[in-house]
Order: structure tokens, then C-alpha cells, then sequence
């Protein structure tokens, strides 16, 4: 089995060694990948130092558009299992192999923070929000999700294979499950522990969550006309 | 210079700036088809005034030359319309030739490292 943990990451010189050291501690057979997102610091130096293997994009191309560069690559290189974590520490390493059993019997494990109780404590508004999308994308897809925003996921081949063909460019998380499931994937959730971010912060400002919310919910929506469930049962 | 004299003349140079702009391909065929599409109206209806104020009776309309806006405006739109279509297009173009770009760039320095 050839394993690769793709790291997007955009200027996080403070993370990025750890990140890939809990790796390599916990998973030492997995290749790891970092996406340099047209960061301004020193991410790719430390990363490559930390024994990384890194593709630097000549400008910032964005959340979504860094992440399927690592699709892409591991359609590529014929990997068998491609992972995505984040570059903050979010999520630890130990629970990769929660994530690696169930691939196989599954096209796409996530990692959630609510599918029992853990440790992670998120304020009220956030919550509300991943409230919303989980009844949004359970709507639509008719498969209950409790952590549709977690970037923590593993994907077999066919996720691969999709994954290269498409991809949103931002906020692709929740929409990305939607296109997956409407393909014909089987999906599964696992429950993981998620720490809070050791450096950087989060992207959503509160004019950008507005933002957020309507342009996510509508990808949704129109994911959910454009692959249709008659679509599925085709190989 | 009468104002049908004026528009006329101004219709005709429209028309002939968006053909010399293609033939100094300046401008794209694919693109210019709506721009002499839209020059073509402009100089038929300078031509025939009464065209318009045709047009105007049968939508049951006072003042013709708002008929004159409304459809200038609508092309307006039709034109941005296309101009986002292809911004859509070429972004997701220039994206793929990025990371295309990325990937090649990390097989070429590892070749050169088995060389």
C-alpha cells in the first residue's frame, strides 16, 4: 500500500516541522507532501528539512486548488491512499491509522470531531454553523454527517481519480463530500481527537463567514443538480 | 451636421474599427462576431430612423428612443455575461497549467538527482 499525506500549507513556518515530525513518528512508511501555497516565509525550507518531499505553486492558487495539486500528484505517482491534513496541528498523527483501516471498505474516511464526544470545544456560532451544513449535506446526500468542514480525510483511488478531475477552489470541504457522494462513493466518518491550532489562525473573519455560508450552501445545492443519483450506479 | 448625419457616420466608423481590430488581430474572431453583430443594428437603425419608432408602437411605448436603451443596455449585459463566461474558463485553465507546471518541476529536480 503507497500512502501519501498531503499538507497544504500558506505560511505556516511555525507548524510545519512538528506537523511533519508527529508523521513521521506515527506513520514512518507514508510519503508526505507539502503543498507550498506561494507562502512568504519559510515553509518550504523547514519543511524540506523536516524530510518532506515539497511542491512550491509559483503564486497563491488557494485552499481547494492547492489540495487537488496533491490529487493530482498522487494520481500521478499511483498512490493507493492519498491523506489530507492540516499544516496547524489541528490534527494528530496518531489517529491516521483509524483513518487508513477503513480505506478500502470505504472510497472516503473523515475524521470528525462530533461523531462521539471529544475533547474539541468550538463557540457557539461555529457550531450553529456546522449544524447547518451537516443537516444541508444529510439533505441532499441522504447519509448523516456530523463534521462536514474537517479537512482531515483520507481518500482511496476512485476519491483520487475524482478528486484530480474536480475539485472547488475555496471553501472545498463541505462541497467535496457532496460531489463524492453524488458520485457514487462510499463515504464513512470515524471519530478523531482534533487539537486547536498550535500557530497561525483561522481564515474566517466574520464578513467572511457571511461569505462562507452562501457561497458553500449554494455549491451544495448545484453539486447536488449536477451529478445526479441516476449518475451512481454507472462505473 | 444633422444628429441622423452624426449618428450614421459614427455607426459606419464603429463598425469599421471592430473589422480593422480583427484584421490587426487585436481582436478575436470568436470575440468580434457580438461586436459586428451589434455595429450592423447601429447602423440599420441610423439609417432607418423609422424602424425604431416602429418597434416602439408595436411594444406600446411613448418615447421610441427608450427602446433604443433598453436594448443597448441588454446588450450591455449580454456582453458582460460572455466576458465572465470566459474569465471562468480561462481561470480554471491558467489553475490546471499551474499545478501542472508544480508537478513537473518537482519530477525534473528529482531526475536530476538519479542522473
Amino acid at each position: 500500500m503507497k500512502i501519501l499525506i498531503i499538507i497544504p500549507a500558506y505560511n505556516e513556518e511555525g507548524s510545519i516541522s512538528s506537523v511533519i515530525a508527529d508523521i513521521r513518528q506515527h506513520v514512518p512508511d507514508a510519503d508526505i507532501l507539502v503543498v507550498n501555497d506561494g507562502s512568504r516565509d519559510r515553509t518550504e525550507q523547514l519543511a524540506e528539512a523536516a524530510g518532506a518531499r515539497v511542491l512550491t505553486l509559483p503564486y497563491n492558487v488557494g485552499i481547494g486548488g492547492g489540495m487537488q495539486t496533491g490529487y493530482i500528484y498522487a494520481q500521478r505517482m499511483e498512490y493507493d491512499i492519498a491523506i489530507q491534513m492540516d499544516a496547524d496541528g489541528q490534527h494528530p498523527a496518531k489517529e491516521l491509522p483509524k483513518l487508513i483501516a477503513k480505506v478500502g471498505a470505504y472510497d472516503l474516511v473523515i475524521g470528525s470531531r462530533y461523531a462521539e464526544t471529544t475533547s474539541y470545544r468550538s463557540s457557539r456560532m461555529r457550531r450553529l454553523g456546522m449544524l447547518f451544513f451537516s443537516g444541508l449535506v444529510t439533505l441532499v446526500t441522504g447519509q448523516r454527517f456530523t463534521d462536514t468542514t474537517s479537512g482531515f480525510r483520507a481518500a482511496g483511488r476512485k476519491a483520487i481519480d475524482l478528486y484530480a478531475r474536480y475539485y472547488p477552489i475555496d471553501y472545498p470541504e463541505v462541497e467535496s463530500i457532496v460531489y463524492l457522494k453524488r458520485s457514487g462513493c462510499r463515504i464513512a466518518e470515524v471519530s478523531t481527537e482534533m487539537h486547536r491550532r498550535k500557530a497561525g489562525r483561522s481564515s474566517i473573519t466574520p464578513w467572511k463567514s457571511v461569505y462562507y455560508m452562501v457561497k458553500v450552501t449554494l455549491a451544495v445545492l448545484m453539486s447536488a443538480m449536477r451529478y445526479s443519483r441516476s449518475a451512481v450506479s454507472r462505473p | 451636421m444633422s444628429i441622423y448625419a452624426f449618428s450614421i457616420i459614427l455607426a459606419f466608423s464603429f463598425l469599421v474599427l471592430v473589422l480593422e481590430l480583427v484584421r490587426r488581430q487585436k481582436l478575436r474572431e470568436q470575440y468580434s462576431l457580438l461586436w459586428i453583430l451589434f455595429s450592423v443594428v447601429l447602423v440599420i437603425v441610423s439609417l432607418n430612423v423609422s424602424f425604431i419608432e416602429w418597434i416602439a408602437d408595436r411594444f406600446g411605448v411613448k418615447y421610441a428612443p427608450a427602446i433604443l436603451f433598453l436594448f443597448g443596455l441588454l446588450f450591455c449585459f449580454m456582453i458582460i455575461l460572455h466576458l465572465t463566461i470566459v474569465v471562468t474558463k480561462l481561470t480554471a485553465q491558467v489553475l490546471r497549467l499551474t499545478q501542472e507546471l508544480t508537478i513537473l518541476k518537482e519530477r525534473d529536480s528529482l531526475h536530476g538527482q538519479n542522473d
